[in-house]
């Protein structure tokens, strides 16, 4: 019983309890305990993936209940490199915020924190209902951030976004009961063991309930059609909010890689590989749906939001591919884009500081006070982004390539990936372009100066499109380990024979 | 070891340079050649080994996975390029030095030339294709922001765009194209390549690849249909014209051509595919540059025409047709690398480049004009010069051609009318610029000879025309032997490079274009006129157009789709969730499981007929909101009822609890809003949502009465077995609650108390008048606290807290708990608020509901994390009797102090969200007559 | 029993989809909360009907499952925050744009100028 593996839980909950507690506290102290936890995280974060890369499964039984009666959490290396992904994302984010947008509420580090508890939750449970706990504790503190910041912009995307996950959750809810009502437990590895022997009758209910769970985690990833909410919504957020907010699509890929691989996997009998024909078209629909999206952008800002969705399309369209290599390259592509992605976020929010009233709408405007730094970041975000090498992006999109089997799919794949790849390049030169060279005279009075802090985070996150070159062999490997481990469920399946403590000390 | 290093050079160098930049142009001129003179020596020791057919492959692991490794090449092929890159590099660099005024961004300019070099140099020298592939699109990129140096200008930005667009698009074309050649023979690596040549071209995916790789060369060597990025592209500073656009990265392409010639080549679509489209490019090219009055742009063209002769010489497929195109790739190097250097002297020194206001510089610069005028007669092919000696090659090859029946005249007569333009146009930089007549109004007036040391480089390039031209064999042709020996896989063809091969047709052609091209440049004012009649087409304009256009159309579709109407998004959603359900339930239809159905009691059936009738009537009335809202409290109170009859007796107390508070607040909500919804949608739009929900409702019953009526089991049995002995509760949902799953309810506080917290932060000063009256007309009535509600409510406080308390202990064992406990003690709280006001209220309870909050969460962790102390997982809970003088025998569970915390988080996020809610407005119904009396 | 018990969660779920569907935030609230009436004893009933035998130990002798109430139970306070918070999210919308439609339609127009406003810092 390894007790580490409740860190990424007890860590960012106990720093959310100690802000409440000085919600009025000088801010000099809010902040310095809050960024102090999130470094804790990701110390945390960086040994579990260590305890992780041996490739066996760590099981904790909460109240040391065995499972499938109690509550589980299980580390693998899924889980494991999607906490250590998040901690990265979260420190930059957070300390971008710490020096630029935390004034705007009191409550901002514990709503910050709690949102990293409530991810770190969803990804080391192995327990369906908790699952929905936990999306519902980080959706609730995403309702939160979302509303940070001064003015009103916000407020109508927030209520769209919370409107549409209540009725998310709602689903949740009902397909968890349709599983529940047949199998009779909740314990993800209990379900893959009990949902290959549904009867015939009872066949109908688990079907439809997995296919309602993959709407709802549909509509978490915002997956054609239920991708309109998402522009809008992180359009509005503040920087470090939507960069944040970089992962909380990933959330739903990682709950449709999870439950879809060891629930509804190859070993699932009847229901084996279930909902992957509605999966790999409608991929392709949202990356052309992004793309389309990127190139009709007014602002930078815009842009980005559907560059999200485009990753979430490239995501899930390797994951259709229902491969291994498929799943590795995604997982692969995952850690790319979630840094960028979140990079360029906070990119463009210091261009935007810099242009006075064009802020970051593409534009002519008078010329920047840091441009070539700014524009080196952008581009280097940019050009991981389109996936030109010799970036991160390349690489990832190679290897998604590359996963394809031949056949129709093969082609569809590539023709997606090649020619979206194609049309984005051109939306980001044509923004690029204007931004920063197309200038007119004058100086925007007083521009946000850029300080070391605010450039370490945005500079540190696009950054990761060099790193993960330099170790893409690492990497890729660990990724590929990562594939094997998902794919090969019958291991997971062992977990239920986890023992529990007994007499303790 | 070596390859690696010249590869990484020039990038070291690009980080290098701009430290110089302070320390003057020459510093970093000087400073930039550094790496290039370096690699130059390392390439020597290795000419000896090349020279007797040898290849020197150096490999490093990288990407096994997907089998990319630093593996690079150096073969004849390579070293030609790989030395053209170089040496004409260390000329630009030195012609940079002049050309570029002091204030520029010198450093900028360098370290991305060094950029361009290293990426070129990794093209030529990569033996891995992904590899290449990687440098391919850095040249692109390098490129990119080379032409648009002076990205003030407008037309370098579009330039620089479109030359992306294509190169970029290119270069993605042919990482598919690689990507197939790999998957045909199970590796990038060169050799392997090379030597599958007939698995590649026998293989059902040849035409597929062939074509995507030659989609990269051909954009990237700028042939027809791609050419028309390479003129825009001469919004470049010149030193990167004569660099890239004439001298190395246009050539990128036709090197990919001949490093996978003995691949690729040979076969039927090869042939078409590549020779024609080099016809095309050799014809367009070299008429479209007689009639461009830009300097830079008659060149530009110039090398437009020449990239398409080359590349039809690689169509040719013989093996004398690629020696000839390796050959022309050398000389059209260096003639033309000198001339774009001449044209920048002349712009440098007159401020333009337009043919018809410069004239006559013969008098100004003469030793410029001699340089310019020999580079210039190589270009038109005037014999003793090397453009002729390539070009003879050429004009043989294409009489070599034997095509079928009247095709066969095809080749030679585009050779030679081509040469005729070539010597038209080449006779038209001479003449118009040097003599015909005076210079008319030049910005720069007189002009005069450039530097000294800006003529070098053009002077040592048109040595090496002359050289080339006047002793080939010695001069070039062990170089142009190795190349070609490495093209064509080792067998290089007997062919003897001389000035001259005697009298034979390939001559005579020669003569014609020569003689022919004169003529037509002493006739050119009717081609002038002819040409005039079309219209000059704008590709940039067009490129411009053609984005900005899809732009908007993009834009209008995202926005049709992205209308941000939630009632769209919410549509979709129900309707993908129906969608996917749609399938199963169809095929389970009205299923009545084995267990079947139960019968049903008087008392039951009218409460769920109630039920249902308050739940058509909420939705029915819901324009009318009060009471849309009434109703729906009766909903909640049936549920209640529910939970109660099928024997879930917290389910139905939390139930009521939450129904009283929720109800409060949509009050409050209420009080603030409009009372009446105005009708909006239409009655279509109507009838269309009620039938979407009507199969919303019947896909759940259908799905719930076949699950009830299915017989299961579940993994209960263990909780109610082990309710009493392990978690020490007889009640087995509390025990579940704050055992069993604990986990789950700390979730769940966590989220009431990010609720609040929300809650709080979104209302923080944000104020709300409220309307004067209840949307019915009448006013609010004045006395908000009434004395009754006040005489009933304080007493009722103390009460309250007993009884919750009593709820709170027994939670364990009967139905109760921490969480409906801490309910009924915020109501009772709640009741003083309302009835008797904030003022009132909060001076007798001063809490700041934030501590109690996180003294719940506190008290719920820490209950938690004791165990560890005991070694024990956390939330493991212990319980013991203790024996209480009145109470007697009571039970202590240390999940009693965790309900403890339910209970603290219940109260503080209950109050907190609802005394914020109080606070917002001024003269609300809560607060006004502050304080109550 | 059964079919009645059906019929009323379908009910509720058609109310609330169709309330779901509106254009004003009082109505859509409501709708939610109709919704997750129906959900939440639709999660119960996930462990079939049984009357008089609450899961209290040693008080009857066959047990309804106590697993499917403890969810409810969770969901019902899941819930309940949600609706607060969304309740409150509407009255905030009321307070910036002055009205209660979900898209602020009236007042998109002066949106549009507030928007602007704020990225002109």
């Amino acid at each position: 019983m390894n007790h580490w593996l409740t860190a990424p839980i007890l860590i960012p909950l106990l720093g959310g309890i100690i802000q409440i507690f000085i919600g009025y506290a000088p801010i000099s102290l809010r902040r310095t305990l809050a960024l102090s936890t999130t470094v804790l995280l990701l110390v945390s974060t960086i040994g579990l993936l260590a305890l992780a890369s041996d490739g066996s499964y760590r099981v904790y039984t909460f109240g040391n209940w065995a499972p499938p009666f109690g509550i589980v959490l299980i580390l693998d290396r899924l889980s494991a490199l999607m906490l250590l992904m998040t901690a990265i994302l979260a420190f930059f984010c957070h300390l971008f915020a710490v020096h630029k947008t935390d004034e705007s509420s009191r409550q901002f580090h514990a709503l910050f924190l709690f949102q990293l508890l409530g991810l770190n939750i969803a990804f080391l449970t192995g327990d369906l209902f908790n699952l929905f706990v936990a999306f519902e504790v980080l959706l609730i503190a995403s309702y939160g951030l979302l509303m940070q910041g001064t003015g009103t912009k916000r407020t109508i995307p927030s209520l769209h976004y919370v409107v549409l996950n209540l009725a998310g959750s709602a689903v949740f809810l009902i397909s968890v009961g349709m599983l529940y009502s047949v199998t009779g437990t909740l314990n993800m590895a209990d379900l893959a063991v009990k949902v290959p022997q549904v009867s015939a009758e009872d066949l109908p209910l688990v079907k439809a309930g997995g296919l309602m769970l993959l709407v709802v985690f549909g509509l978490k990833a915002a997956i054609l059609p239920l991708c309109f909410w998402l522009p809008k919504a992180y359009g509005a957020a503040t920087a470090p909010v939507a960069a944040l907010f970089a992962v909380m699509t990933k959330v739903g890929f990682y709950a449709i890689v999870r439950v879809f691989t060891l629930i509804f996997g190859a070993d699932a009998g009847p229901l084996a590989h279930l909902g992957l024909d509605w999966l790999f078209p409608l991929a392709l629909a949202t990356l052309a749906m992004g793309v389309v999206g990127a190139i009709g952008s007014r602002s930078l800002r815009t842009l980005i939001t559907w560059q999200v969705i485009i990753s979430i399309g490239t995501l899930l369209a390797a994951v259709g591919l229902g491969t291994q290599e498929g799943t590795s390259a995604a997982l692969f592509y995952l850690l790319n884009t979630t840094w960028i992605v979140a990079g360029l976020f906070l990119v463009v929010d210091l261009i935007a500081g810099q242009r006075g009233a064009a802020a970051d709408k593409i534009v002519t405007a008078p010329p920047m006070y840091n441009r070539t730094l700014l524009s080196v970041l952008f581009m280097l975000g940019a050009v991981a982004s389109v996936g030109l090498p010799p970036l991160s992006g390349f690489f990832a999109k190679l290897l998604i390539l590359q996963a394809a089997t031949p056949g129709p799919q093969l082609a569809w794949l590539w023709g997606g990936l090649i020619i979206g790849s194609f049309f984005t390049l051109i939306a980001y030169s044509r923004a690029g372009s204007i931004v920063f060279w197309r200038t007119v005279e004058g100086h925007v009075s007083q521009p946000e100066r850029l300080t070391l802090p605010l450039t370490v985070a945005a500079g540190g996150l696009v950054g990761m499109a060099v790193v993960i070159v330099l170790l893409a062999g690492p990497i890729s490997a660990y990724v590929d380990a990562t594939a094997e481990q998902l794919f090969n469920t019958s291991e997971y399946l062992a977990i239920l024979q986890a023992q529990v403590v007994v007499g303790g000390l | 070891m070596t390859l690696s290093l010249v590869v990484l050079l020039p990038f070291l160098g690009a980080v290098a340079a701009p430290l110089f930049a302070q320390a003057g142009r020459t510093a970093i001129a000087i400073a930039s050649s550094v790496p290039a003179l370096i690699a130059l020596m390392a390439l020597f020791p290795h000419w000896k080994r090349l020279a007797d057919g040898g290849v020197l492959v150096q490999t490093f692991e990288w990407m096994p996975s997907i089998g990319l490794s630093l593996s690079f090449r150096l073969d004849g092929l390579s070293l030609l390029f790989a030395l053209l890159i170089l040496v004409i590099g260390l000329l630009i660099i030195l012609y940079a030095r002049y050309y570029l005024k002091p204030h520029e961004n010198v450093g900028k300019f360098y370290a991305m030339l060094l950029c361009f070099k290293g990426a070129m140099l990794g093209i030529v020298l990569s033996s891995n294709l992904l590899l290449m592939l990687v440098f391919w699109e850095l040249t692109s990129l390098t490129s990119f922001l080379l032409i648009s140096f002076w990205n003030h200008k407008k037309d370098a930005r579009r330039g620089a765009r479109m030359a992306l667009a294509v190169t970029g698009g290119g270069g993605l074309a042919l990482l598919a194209g690689i990507l197939l050649i790999g998957r045909i023979v199970g590796s990038y690596e060169l050799d392997d390549v090379l030597a599958a040549a007939d698995l590649i071209q026998a293989h059902a995916l040849y035409p597929f690849a062939l074509t995507l790789v030659l989609l990269g060369a051909f954009t990237k060597s700028a042939q027809f249909p791609f050419h028309f990025w390479l003129p825009h592209a001469m919004q470049a500073p010149t030193p990167v014209s004569a660099y890239l656009h004439s001298a190395t990265m246009v050539k990128a392409g036709i090197f990919l051509m001949a490093r996978l010639y003995p691949a690729l080549a040979g076969t039927e679509q090869w042939f078409y595919m590549v020779s024609f489209t080099g016809m095309a490019t050799l014809l367009i090219g070299a008429y479209v540059a007689l009639f461009k009055h830009d300097l830079k742009g008659l060149l530009a063209h110039s090398t437009v025409s020449h990239l398409g002769l080359i590349t039809l010489l690689f169509g040719m497929g013989t093996k004398l047709a690629a020696v000839a195109a390796l050959f022309h790739v050398i000389n059209h190097a260096t003639f033309k690398a000198s001339l774009f250097m001449a044209a920048g002297i002349i712009d440098h020194e007159t401020g333009t480049r337009d043919m018809r206001r410069i004239n006559g510089l013969w008098q100004f610069m003469p030793h410029t004009a001699t340089l310019a005028m020999v580079a210039a007669a190589s270009m038109a092919g005037v014999p003793l010069l090397n453009g002729f000696l390539s070009k003879e090659m050429f004009f043989a090859e294409s009489l070599a051609l034997n095509l079928p029946g009247l095709w066969a005249y095809v080749p030679p007569l585009v050779a030679t009318l081509a040469g005729i333009f070539a010597v038209a146009y080449s006779a038209r930089f001479i003449h118009d610029v040097f003599f015909n007549g005076k210079p008319k109004d030049l910005p720069v007036y007189p002009p005069h000879e450039p530097p000294r040391y800006m003529k070098i480089p053009v002077e040592i390039l048109v040595f090496a025309c002359v050289m080339v031209g006047m002793f080939p064999a010695i001069s070039i042709g062990p170089l142009l032997n190795i190349a070609a020996s490495a093209t064509l896989a080792g067998n290089v063809p007997d062919y003897q490079l001389a000035v001259m091969h005697g009298f034979n047709l390939p001559l005579l052609m020669s003569f014609l274009a020569f003689f022919g091209g004169l003529l037509m440049y002493s006739q050119r004012q009717r081609f002038f006129d002819f040409h005039a009649r079309f219209k000059e087409i704008d590709e940039k304009a067009i490129f411009e157009k053609v984005a900005l256009k899809m732009e908007d159309l993009a834009a209008t579709f995202t926005h049709m789709l992205e209308s941000g109407s939630l009632q769209r998004y919410a549509l979709l959603f129900v309707l993908s969730a129906i969608a996917v359900a749609w399938g199963p339930i169809s095929e389970l239809g009205v299923f009545v499981g084995a267990n079947g159905l139960s019968p049903i009691d008087v008392p039951t059936a009218t409460g769920a007929l109630v039920l249902m009738l308050c739940a058509v009537g909420t939705a029915a009335m819901h324009r009318t909101r009060f009471y849309a809202l009434i109703l729906l409290s009766v909903v909640g109170l049936l549920v209640a009822l529910a939970f109660a009859r099928f024997s879930a007796p917290d389910l139905a107390m939390t139930q009521l609890s939450v129904e009283v508070v929720t109800i409060v607040l949509l009050m409050m909500a209420l009080y603030y809003m409009p009372s009446w919804t105005p009708i909006e949608a239409s009655w279509s739009r109507r009838i269309r949502d009620i039938a979407i929900a009507l199969v919303a409702g019947a896909g759940m019953t259908l799905i719930t009465l076949a699950m009830l009526t299915q017989p299961f089991d579940s993994i209960s049995s263990y909780f109610l077995e082990h309710s009493k002995k392990g978690g020490g509760g007889t009640n087995v949902v509390n025990v579940i609650l704050v055992d069993f799953r604990g986990f789950d309810t700390l979730g769940e506080i966590t989220v009431l108390a990010i609720a609040a917290l929300g809650i709080y932060t979104l209302l923080k000063n944000v104020q709300l008048t409220p309307p004067p009256g209840d949307g019915h007309g009448h006013p609010w009535t004045r006395d908000a606290y009434p004395v009754m509600l006040r005489q009933i409510a304080r007493p009722m406080l103390p009460l309250a807290l007993m009884v919750s308390l009593y709820i709170f202990l027994r939670g364990h064992n009967l139905p109760g708990g921490g969480f409906i406990a801490g309910l009924i003690t915020a109501v009772a709280l709640l009741l003083q608020y309302i009835a008797s006001g904030m003022q009132w209220t909060q001076a007798r309870v001063s809490i700041r509901y934030h501590n109690v909050i996180g003294l719940g969460l506190l008290f719920a962790v820490v209950a938690g994390a004791g165990s560890y102390a005991f070694g024990f997982p956390f939330l493991t809970s212990t319980f013991g009797y203790i024996t209480w003088p009145v109470v007697g025998k009571f039970e202590v569970a240390s999940a009693l102090i965790f309900d403890l915390g339910v209970y603290l988080t219940v109260i503080g996020a209950t109050l907190l969200a609802l005394v914020s809610l109080g606070n917002l407005s001024p003269h609300s119904a809560i607060t006004h007559l502050k304080g109550g009396e | 029993m059964e079919l009645a018990f059906a019929l009323t969660i379908g009910t509720l779920t058609a109310s609330g989809v169709y309330l779901l569907l509106r254009a004003r935030t009082f109505p859509v609230i409501v709708g939610l909360t109709l919704l997750s009436y129906g959900v939440n004893l639709f999660l119960f009933s996930t462990g079939r009907l049984v009357t008089g035998g609450q899961p209290i130990l040693g008080s009857t002798d066959n047990y309804s499952d106590p697993l499917p109430q403890a969810l409810v139970l969770t969901a019902i306070v899941i819930g309940f925050a949600m609706t607060a918070f969304v309740v409150v999210l509407a009255l905030r919308k009321q307070a910036d744009h002055h009205d209660d439609h979900v898209d602020g339609r009236e007042s998109s127009a002066r949106l549009r100028l507030e928007d602007e406003e704020e990225d002109g810092r």
